[in-house]
């Protein structure tokens, strides 16, 4: 390929180093900043003697052992639980219309900042929250609230439902993503065909012939769920207990206390909390192995159904289940936005009233334009960067290095609590004090992989004789990016637009930290009324959360029509 | 691969297509991976086809990527391409004024029929554009079509309006990569004769690459078979 050398063709030449340095500078120098005060080197604070007394404090800590273990176990059983749910529902509904009816009713979940998921989940199991008032007094007979500790129960009970809920949409939209790409899934159907006319049941037909090959391609999407969910901070503030908390929550204390020695006992937390997010990892990988190991010989053993009719009747019911636990949810933050005088064993309230709508808009003000514009700069900046990027691969005639796609990667495979400290540390050494810079960097982190992951195989996909016929009709490489490549990837652009913007718009922590606290958005709000007074101010915020990712993606999903439909006359 | 800078060729713009010209290939080397593919020492005057025939995998489209200036990575090649006497070897695609045309029409899809030629079209008035893209249209048949979507025309339709986008856009040369294989047979005679015929009218050298007999014999043309 003979390049033209021009402005346009060296910037995209330029431009995957400096996505690079944007996302590795932050992450190692972000866990170089943890690190160093881990191990007791601490300027700030006078400390620059190197040793161990930072893990001695950590292990101290009462407690610290249940944080542990409360982030061990959450993470692995709600992870677990929503690889199993995902197998049943596909397995059971492998060939039937459902499949796609339960993916639109499920898709929506995934959009849902982790906030207000579990502020909408709160509601429905708080002792006087949806699920209480349903059974009362008829069926349990209270008369006034519970004295349960839901949602903050000690076994993390809430978290593990919070985190399964987010968790099973993204594992199932990702196994119908590989089944929608027409060489696999098309064999695999008709593989599970194959079976079904040699006489096996559905059921075992799906877990002996497809589910042996879906598999490896829901390994990543799964460790991905696995590392977030025994690292994340929202859920687990929202629907977790108090004392103690997780680990990251714990971690997440230590570091904004007031008490700056703190600091080291938080460093050395990160860097625990890491090696339990490696532990589980390993532990997954582990067991995958010792699974595959002992069920090989059953593929092959010739029986052809196990209690199918059975596992088919629980799949419905689990499934149900699930959807009305998420509908009245949804249903439960909706009435409490709008709830006046309630009382307590009454499904609904007395007295409907707009006024929390009223106020939540008036002081909504201020966060909301700083959740719109800091989304606004960091999914343009990502969506232009990815773009180019992608160009630059084209220009080039391959693909990135191996070793920059897993760095794209690197921020959703590492905890966050891990580095963002470090990052605030790194943007305070480098004396930026601009808040708002800070925070769109940090949300840059989060937003470019996602939609580089969106728009990637949309960009590798279009053919490459569009760009030759241009490039021979004279077209100069940036007039084919700008008027024939962009043009024609429009809807896939917008809908990355849209995620960035979800993505965005749902950052807690890095929000918080890289802001130092100064700047405020609808999900930091959010978050902070979770536990606050007002169970009515805070449906109010956390349908806000909801609203906003699901105005984006109606806006991607309907400009392109508008536009199309506007262009032709004939 | 050197990422070379050359200026346009042609430093006023287009050239009168009414001169005859002529594509020199000189002492082409084609290889994959060092392994020599082809080589091709052949110059085509202007309304001259040159067809070549071969199976898959005898560096057919490889030979078109060159030509065009698009060779992909693992390839190399050593000879020189002149075009009316100035080389082009080292010019990046969209300077070479050398035309494609694809089996397929790849009309652009988010632009319409007079878009699509227009894009093609050196700058100009505007009332000029449009008025020779109109002309260009009711000559082949297809009168008041230019807010058409492409997506809404026939096969043989788009296949004429790939053809205008070519031509309008005033090259040099030609290069035809199996481009009437996927038009039925009636289409596929008119469309050819169409294409030839232009061709010819315009003195443009052309280099055809296809499976088909039938398609070497109406091109009238030098016939090179790759092993």
């Amino acid at each position: 390929m003979i390049l033209a050398n021009s402005l346009f063709t060296r910037l995209v030449r330029l431009s995957p180093n400096i996505m690079m340095t944007i996302i590795a500078v932050p992450i190692l120098g972000g866990l170089l900043g943890v690190m160093l005060p881990a191990m007791g080197w601490l300027p700030a604070l006078e400390t620059s003697e190197f040793g161990w007394h930072g893990f001695k404090q950590l292990f101290d800590t009462p407690g610290i052992m249940s944080m542990v273990m409360l982030s061990f176990t959450t993470s692995l059983i709600s992870t677990l639980l929503a690889f199993m749910l995902t197998v049943l529902i596909l397995a059971s509904y492998f060939s039937s219309p459902w499949l796609t009816r339960i993916q639109r009713l499920l898709g929506p979940i995934l959009v849902i900042p982790h906030a207000a998921a579990a502020i909408a989940i709160s509601f429905l199991i708080a002792p006087s929250g949806m699920l209480s008032r349903l059974m009362s007094p008829w069926l349990s007979g209270w008369n006034s609230p519970p004295d349960w500790l839901y949602p903050h129960d000690a076994m993390g009970l809430s978290i593990i439902i919070g985190l399964t809920i987010k968790e099973l949409p993204f594992l199932l939209l990702m196994a119908l993503g590989v089944l929608a790409q027409p060489g696999i899934g098309n064999s695999l159907r008709a593989q599970h065909r194959v079976a079904l006319s040699l006489g096996y049941s559905p059921m075992t037909a799906f877990a002996k012939v497809v589910f042996p090959r879906l598999y490896p391609y829901l390994r990543l999407p799964i460790l991905a769920v696995l590392a977030y969910s025994s690292a994340c901070v929202e859920i687990p503030l929202i629907l977790g207990p108090n004392t103690p908390p997780t680990l990251a929550v714990a971690i997440m204390q230590w570091f904004n206390d007031v008490d700056l020695s703190l600091r080291i006992k938080a460093s050395a937390g990160a860097l625990l909390q890491i090696l339990i997010t490696l532990a589980l990892l390993a532990i997954w990988w582990l067991s995958e192995r010792l699974v595959k190991r002992f069920s090989v010989n059953a593929l092959t053993n010739g029986k052809r159904e196990y209690a199918d009719p059975l596992w088919q009747r629980m799949t419905q019911l689990l499934t149900l289940l699930l959807l009305c636990v998420i509908g009245l949810s949804l249903f439960g933050m909706l009435v409490w936005s709008v709830a006046g005088f309630w009382r307590f064993p009454a499904a609904l309230p007395q007295q409907w009233v707009s006024m929390h709508w009223q106020s939540a808009l008036v002081q909504m003000h201020t966060p909301l334009m700083n959740t719109l514009l800091i989304g606004a700069c960091s999914t343009f900046l990502a969506v232009v960067l990815t773009l180019l990027v992608l160009e630059a691969e084209q220009q080039r005639g391959k693909k990135l290095a191996s070793l920059s796609s897993v760095i794209i990667y690197l921020p959703l495979l590492i905890p966050s609590i891990t580095f963002l400290f470090g990052l605030v540390w790194l943007q305070e050494q480098m004396h930026s004090r601009n808040a708002f810079i800070n925070v769109v960097l940090a949300h840059l982190l989060f937003v470019l992989p996602y939609v580089f992951l969106s728009l990637a195989s949309s960009y590798r996909r279009l053919d490459p004789r569009y760009s030759t016929v241009a490039a021979s009709l004279g077209a100069t490489p940036a007039k084919i990016f700008c008027q024939i490549k962009l043009p024609m990837l429009l809807a896939p652009i917008l809908i990355a637009i849209a995620l960035g913007l979800a993505i965005s718009f749902s950052q807690y922590l890095p929000t918080l930290l890289a802001s130092g606290g100064r700047i405020n958005t609808i999900t930091t709000e959010a978050v902070a009324l979770a536990n606050g007074a007002s169970r009515r101010i805070s449906a109010v915020y956390a349908l806000m959360q909801m609203f906003l990712p699901a105005m984006a993606f109606l806006l991607a999903w309907f400009i392109p029509n508008i536009i199309f439909r506007r262009r032709y006359r004939g | 691969m050197p990422l070379k800078s050359t200026n346009s060729p042609y430093n006023n713009g287009h050239l009168s297509t009414s001169s005859p010209g002529s594509l020199q290939i000189q002492q082409l080397v084609l290889s994959r991976q060092g392994t020599p593919l082809l080589s091709l020492d052949e110059t085509i005057k202007g309304g001259e086809v040159l067809t070549i025939m071969g199976p898959s995998g005898s560096g057919k489209s490889t030979l078109l990527n060159w030509l065009a200036g698009m060779l992909p990575l693992g390839f190399t090649a050593t000879g020189q391409l002149y075009l009316n006497t100035i080389k082009i070897t080292d010019a990046p695609s969209h300077m070479r004024h050398i035309g494609l045309l694809y089996q397929d029409p790849l009309l652009f899809p988010h632009l319409s029929v007079a878009g699509n030629i227009a894009f093609a079209m050196p700058k100009g008035d505007p009332k000029k554009r449009r008025h020779d893209i109109s002309q260009a249209l009711s000559q082949l048949g297809m009168r008041g079509m230019e807010l058409r979507r492409p997506q809404s025309l026939s096969g043989g339709q788009q296949a004429r309006v790939a053809l205008l986008r070519v031509l309008l856009s005033q090259p040099q040369a030609v290069l035809l990569d199996e481009p009437f294989s996927k038009l039925d047979s009636q289409l596929r005679q008119e469309t050819r004769q169409l294409v030839f015929d232009l061709i010819k009218r315009h003195q443009l050298p052309a280099i055809m690459v296809t499976h088909d007999e039938t398609d070497a014999n109406a091109a009238q043309g030098k016939v090179i078979t790759l092993a």
